[in-house]
């Protein structure tokens, strides 16, 4: 009787949600518990440099019944953390000692700030590595009282807390290991555009350059001493050196990890009954067709999404996402980046497209066939519909005119 | 209950006379009247889009409401929500102009407005009695129908080319 199954869900935020939505939708009298180490409500996770900001206070970012998540009729246990999986029983337990039966388990316990061994005094008072809501009150706490803030990392979590801080008026320093910001999602000429909007914004940017120490004065922290041992004077930290999936509670389970779960393509984990997505799965990129673990919400939402249908017993493949994809604003300018976007040698075509106001580049494959990945800057007009191509891995050989010439349209790629 | 309409579209009447696009934006200026319209800050924008495919076709596209939006499960502020009508809604209150929905629909149909820094769509004209587009198209290439009809008319279409076909 697959209405009357019994699913828990670890994680409550964007995979997590999305699968217990999904699962009421598809089977509305299945029995769904989703719990969350959080103590807060589920949130938008992404929304938290606004709450350093004070654009939006924690109520404005809540997830239930908002956009999608208007799905009644799950569990919430907040302020729970799983500490075990015991598959062979099928339950699991928390750090209160409670036994949780489930029918159909979701790991969706997302990803954890990575905190570089290499950097000493990352536990001093004003450091963040900004991940959740209660941190984040806490950073826009602080950031009130102080002048100055570095931040170690040069990737859009940070860029987008820096601007937060800068906002509040507040001097910030950006300190990049790589020769240039966003290196994850770009190449560094790809990046100049980006780079120079935001040091004209008033953000600082050392570029080549990695933190050694952190120092501990008497309110906190008082500076970082770089690798080099120049010293910046500041009162806050922020480490943005991305996200680790969370599975150290798996290690006795028997599930297959491979840096995060490892899961098929219907989102089921090596063992039966036991699903996983969002920032803590291993997926696929369906260009490469390489191992990925992403950290977007996008992906999470939609992995998740597809993982509920699963367990509630109406069999979805997932596509896989690619491991670069990503779209945002910093500093007035638009942007998106996706697919491969380092080609890195001569095994592919590529074309770029620069004015004074916007920056593109197409990947091709080596046969200039199909498109590979793009980094768009400034003009991000119609970037789904690359996105769509892309990962259908449409043969464009009769769109590329179009591609190439910026003037392709969702009526090329019906009906052309 | 009345079933849900929805904007469909009979690609092969349509001329490229654009005459949409202006009757959208002009549905979605603060004066709704078309020569007030051209001159408000900012400009209205419309909705609906014709491209050519070719010089001899011209086909409207617009925000197709997709029952698995992507963009909805994209958003990362929770903007975007389904209505009771079944059409998609973009809350600009909410919206923060990350453009994750641009990135992800597959039709590029969710519009950048950069001064406001929202995205915009088809809303299908709440407030009118059919939407304006539809109003405006002098071929009827834009039809608001329900599925039913709407295949109902396709069916009847199909029909009468048969029957044609055998010479009856």
């Amino acid at each position: 009787m697959a209405g009357h199954l019994n699913h828990v869900v670890i994680g409550a935020s964007a995979a997590g949600l999305s699968a217990a939505c999904a699962i009421l939708k598809t089977t509305p009298r299945a029995r769904v518990r989703v719990v969350s180490e959080e103590k807060d409500a589920p949130y938008f996770r992404p929304m938290i440099p606004f709450i350093i900001s004070g654009k939006k206070g924690s109520s404005d970012v809540k997830m239930v019944g908002q956009g999608p998540y208007v799905q009644e009729g799950f569990e919430l246990f907040t302020n729970t953390r799983v500490t075990r999986v015991d598959a062979g029983q099928k339950r699991v337990i928390t750090d209160s000692g409670q036994i949780v039966s489930y029918d159909r388990l979701l790991i969706a316990s997302g990803g954890k700030p990575y905190l570089p061994p290499e950097i000493e005094g990352v536990d001093v008072e004003g450091v963040y590595a900004l991940r959740t809501l209660s941190q984040a009150r806490a950073a826009a706490k602080r950031s009130s009282n102080v002048t100055h803030a570095v931040m170690l990392g040069g990737g859009l979590l940070n860029l987008k807390a820096a601007f937060s801080l800068l906002e509040k008026g507040l001097e910030v320093t950006l300190v990049v290991y790589s020769p240039e910001i966003l290196s994850q999602l770009m190449e560094p000429e790809d990046a100049v555009m980006i780079r120079n909007a935001l040091e004209q914004a008033g953000l600082k940017i050392m570029t080549g350059c990695s933190a050694r120490k952190i120092v501990d004065g008497s309110k906190g922290v008082c500076s970082v001493v770089l690798d080099d041992n120049r010293e910046i004077a500041c009162e806050m930290v922020f480490i943005g050196k991305g996200v680790r999936p969370c599975v150290d509670f798996l290690g006795d389970s028997g599930i297959e990890i491979d840096s995060g779960v490892v899961v098929d393509r219907y989102t089921k984990s090596s063992m039966n009954d036991i699903f996983a997505a969002g920032d803590v799965a291993v997926t696929f990129d369906p260009i490469t067709g390489e191992r990925i673990v992403t950290g977007l919400w996008t992906n999470a939402a939609e992995m998740g999404t597809c993982a509920g249908k699963n367990m509630a017993g109406c069999p979805t493949a997932y596509s896989g996402t690619f491991g670069v994809m990503n779209a945002t604003q910093v500093a007035g300018l638009p942007f998106v980046s996706m697919g491969v976007v380092h080609p890195g040698n001569n095994e592919h075509e590529i074309h770029k497209n620069i004015s004074d106001t916007s920056y593109r580049k197409l990947v091709f494959s080596k046969d200039g066939n199909y498109l590979l990945g793009l980094v768009m800057i400034g003009d991000i007009k119609n970037a789904g519909l690359y996105r769509f191509i892309m990962r259908e891995q449409r043969n464009i050989r009769f769109l590329k005119e179009k591609i190439i010439g910026q003037s392709l349209t969702s009526a090329d790629v019906m009906y052309g | 209950m009345d079933q849900v309409k929805e904007i469909f579209l009979r690609k092969n009447r349509c001329m490229g006379c654009h005459s949409c696009e202006l009757a959208c934006a002009v549905a979605h200026s603060a004066s709704k009247n078309m020569y007030e319209a051209m001159g408000e800050v900012p400009l209205p924008k419309n909705r609906v889009y014709v491209e050519a495919v070719s010089e001899n076709l011209p086909i409207p596209v617009l925000c197709r409401h997709c029952e698995d939006a992507p963009c909805m499960h994209a958003c990362i502020a929770g903007a975007i929500r389904r209505m009771e009508d079944h059409s998609l809604f973009t809350d600009a209150d909410k919206c923060i102009g990350c453009w994750t929905c641009v990135m992800v629909c597959p039709y590029g149909v969710i519009g950048r407005h950069l001064d406001a820094q929202k995205a915009y769509r088809c809303d299908r004209c709440p407030d009118l009695e059919e939407p304006a587009c539809v109003s405006a198209c002098p071929t009827k290439a834009l039809v608001y129908q329900s599925v039913t009809t709407f295949s109902k008319d396709k069916r009847r279409h199909a029909a009468e080319e048969l029957s044609r076909g055998e010479g009856k």
